[in-house]
């Protein structure tokens, strides 16, 4: 491995992330190469944790910019501050100016409200990190706009002309997969898909996450979510599921896991009514005897 | 190649030629298999080479899969063929002035198989009862006067010839398929709401005075549309029409994918391309297995279900099924696939060939199974039927609000409803 490889490593186990080669790899390389990084993977599985733990090591901002359906260049990019712009009207109406005086006043920098995406390129002090979280909700148009943006780092509004990036920024996009990301913009990008961890870096990320739980526990836990991930389920539990979890078991006090507890805080892990409902109670026997650890209660 | 040009394309140092060439061997062969990797991936994959621990085989993965934009259903893809770029690390070096190895693109894709792909209605076009020969049809070449005898031709008679013909046709039905209001705003001349930005650029020319409010209003788009296919035997006759209306359809909605399925799932939507339909179809028989025999519509359904259902299929989908609904796995199976994609889609259609008949109810298990999670229970044994499916993938079903705005309305197909398909299926 190569030594800044183990190093990205590292540095992302330092801020509690549990990340393994290839999420390190691909890490170190968009960052390395300047490229944004498309992040896909099921729902709870640490996607937009990568560009939290990223912004923590270069210690910068962490400019976020949470897509949904209907999300314009207005909600994204920039818009017009119109109470200033309104004011500024009836006071160049008042005093009689000239149209193109006007306009200069109406349309100048402070009266625009930066979004995040034109505050990302415009941050004075170093390249902050720009998550766009859950591009997979936006529709393709927007997926367009954001392909010129990540590919000149330059956005032109009308009123003012282009506005060039003082510092290219680190992206990180992230996709639920909804539906399919556009090959255009999948091209544009590093491409990192997070699954499920495995066992043994599941109970690595609990201890990193909650360092109060005891081990016996972090095991039991980390056994059950990966039983659990094994069934037929509608919605798979993520890694935030197990965490949730374990905080919400060291929350009630129980330190080893046993039928009533697993089924009274199931809800925790598993979000589908339909899900919780096929999961009888000799289901999650069985789980828990997967989980290995017939512990005697002390 | 001279070494400046790719220094220049590159930008980046380069990486020693037999990297670089292996590299390219590596996404040619990705290509071959239907894994889509451009030209500026390989230039990617090329950097982060340099990037990397060349000897540290699991890194080099990691790097090429990241660079190379790899997704997760490609991976063993990926893998299998990443074997070859190492076996090539593992041979002793190839002399430098030796050519590379010839390109394998041009060998046809039955060699790399090995075996010959079959595909039965491809082949049984020359038995389609109202096939003509070439020469006795070149003069008269369909035209709009003969539409309407072509529309209320059953499909069983339909020959290759018919196919520019049917083509037009749907071209022109399609352009009625927008529907569905989108989230996103665009300028209306009146309605909506408030433009405040555009109307602000408006008061600057009037001395700062609002003499009119420009107004936006809600988008109307286009459906994606998800057409699954049944090609198995019982439906020879009609499978080259109904893929055809699919490659039709694809020009004009945004979004199809076509998925076919005997005894299981293919996804077709790789192999169509817009280009003229019956080449098309020609490279659909070169590469997609052999897939006579019977059908299977519940597991291959279920499989739609767990493999692409997420990422496919949203509030904005209508999915058609083509089927005539004879399975022969457990209807639970069926019925439990169709209420997962009727719960994700905006809207699931079911076209059956065998509704074109007047005596024919819906008798078999999968069929009755089905039906009650089916918004519409269409017949598709003509063009005219397929047209009038048309209305049905853009009409708001399901929507509360309609936005035709000046369009004609949909014409319901009678006795194509919901109520109509429960009224089929409580009918014994």
């Amino acid at each position: 491995m190569r030594p800044e490889v183990r190093e990205t490593q590292a540095a992302m186990e330092r801020e509690g992330y549990v990340a393994e080669p290839a999420i390190a790899t691909a890490v170190y390389l968009a960052h390395t190469m300047r490229k944004p990084l498309l992040v896909e993977g099921d729902a709870g599985v640490g996607k937009t944790e990568i560009a939290k733990v990223l912004a923590r090591i270069l210690d910068t901002e962490l400019i976020r910019l949470q897509c949904y359906e209907g999300i314009d260049v207005n909600t994204a990019l920039y818009e017009w501050n119109y109470q200033r712009q309104l004011l500024r009207l009836r006071i160049a109406g008042t005093e009689g100016r000239e149209p193109a005086q006007t306009e200069q006043m109406i349309f100048s920098r402070d009266c625009l409200l930066e979004r995040p995406l034109l505050r990302a390129i415009t941050r004075r002090d170093g390249p902050p990190v720009l998550l766009i979280d859950e591009i997979d909700r936006a529709d393709d148009g927007f997926e367009a706009f954001l392909l010129e943006v990540l590919s000149d780092f330059q956005v032109t509004i009308p009123e003012l002309g282009p506005i060039a990036a003082t510092h290219v920024p680190y992206v990180v996009l992230t996709s639920n997969r909804t539906r399919e990301i556009g090959d255009a913009l999948r091209r544009r990008c590093f491409y990192l898909y997070v699954e499920h961890p495995s066992l043994e870096k599941e109970v690595r990320i609990i201890r990193a996450r909650v360092p109060e739980v005891l081990d016996g526990l972090a095991d039991e836990i980390a056994a059950v979510m990966q039983a659990l991930r094994g069934r037929r389920l509608r919605k798979a539990p993520g890694v935030a599921e197990t965490l949730d979890w374990t905080r919400a078991l060291l929350a009630l006090r129980q330190d080893r896991l046993d039928v009533d507890t697993v089924a009274e805080t199931l809800g925790c892990v598993l979000k589908d009514h339909h899900d919780v409902q096929d999961l009888t109670a000799r289901d999650v026997e069985s789980l828990l005897a997967g989980a290995g650890s017939p512990r005697s209660p002390w | 190649m001279p070494r400046g040009f790719c220094h220049g394309l590159l930008a980046a140092p380069m990486p020693d030629r037999d990297v670089a060439e292996r590299l390219a061997r590596l996404a040619g062969r990705l290509r071959e298999r239907g894994v889509g990797v451009c030209l500026s991936d390989e230039i990617d994959g090329a950097a982060a080479l340099l990037l990397v621990d060349r000897a540290d085989r699991d890194e080099v993965r990691h790097a090429l899969r990241a660079a190379l934009k790899i997704r997760r259903p490609d991976w063993d893809t990926f893998d299998e063929l990443l074997q070859g770029f190492w076996a090539a690390e593992d041979r002793p070096a190839r002399a430098p002035d030796q050519p590379a190895t010839p390109p394998e693109r041009s060998r046809p894709r039955s060699d790399r198989t090995g075996r010959i792909p079959q595909w039965r209605w491809m082949q049984a076009t020359g038995q389609l009862p109202g096939e003509r020969g070439r020469e006795t049809t070149s003069g008269d070449t369909p035209g709009y006067s003969s539409d309407v005898l072509l529309r209320r031709k059953p499909f069983d008679d339909w020959s290759a010839d018919d196919l520019p013909a049917m083509e037009r046709l749907l071209a022109r039905a399609a352009r009625r398929l927008r529907c569905r209001p989108s989230r996103r705003l665009a300028p209306v001349r009146a309605g909506g709401r408030v433009d405040l930005r555009r109307s602000f650029r408006r008061a600057v020319g009037t001395g700062g005075e609002f003499l009119s409010l420009a107004r936006r209003d809600r988008a109307v788009e286009k459906p994606d549309v998800v057409l699954l296919c049944d090609t198995s035997g019982s439906m020879d006759p009609h499978t080259r029409f109904l893929l055809t209306f699919a490659l039709s359809l694809k020009r004009v909605v945004r979004r199809c994918e076509v998925f076919a399925f005997n005894t299981s799932l293919t996804r077709l939507t790789p192999w169509l391309t817009p280009d003229k339909i019956a080449p098309t179809l020609d490279r659909l028989a070169a590469g997609v297995p052999d897939w006579s025999g019977g059908t299977r519509i519940g597991a291959s359904l279920d499989e739609f279900v767990t493999r692409y259902l997420d990422t496919l299929v949203s509030a904005k989908t209508v999915v058609v099924v083509l089927s005539d609904g004879l399975d022969r796995d457990s209807p639970a199976v069926l019925a439990e696939a169709m209420r997962a994609i009727g719960e994700k889609a905006r809207k699931v259609i079911w076209l059956n060939p065998l509704l074109g008949d007047p005596r024919y109810r819906p008798e078999a298990r999968g069929m009755k199974a089905a039906l009650p999670h089916v918004e519409h229970f269409v017949p598709a044994h003509n063009l005219e039927s397929l047209e009038r499916l048309l209305p049905l993938l853009a009409a708001s079903g399901g929507t509360p609000r309609s936005t035709e705005s000046g369009e004609a309305p949909g014409h319901p197909v009678p006795g194509a409803t919901r109520e109509h398909s429960a009224q089929y299926a409580t009918e014994e």
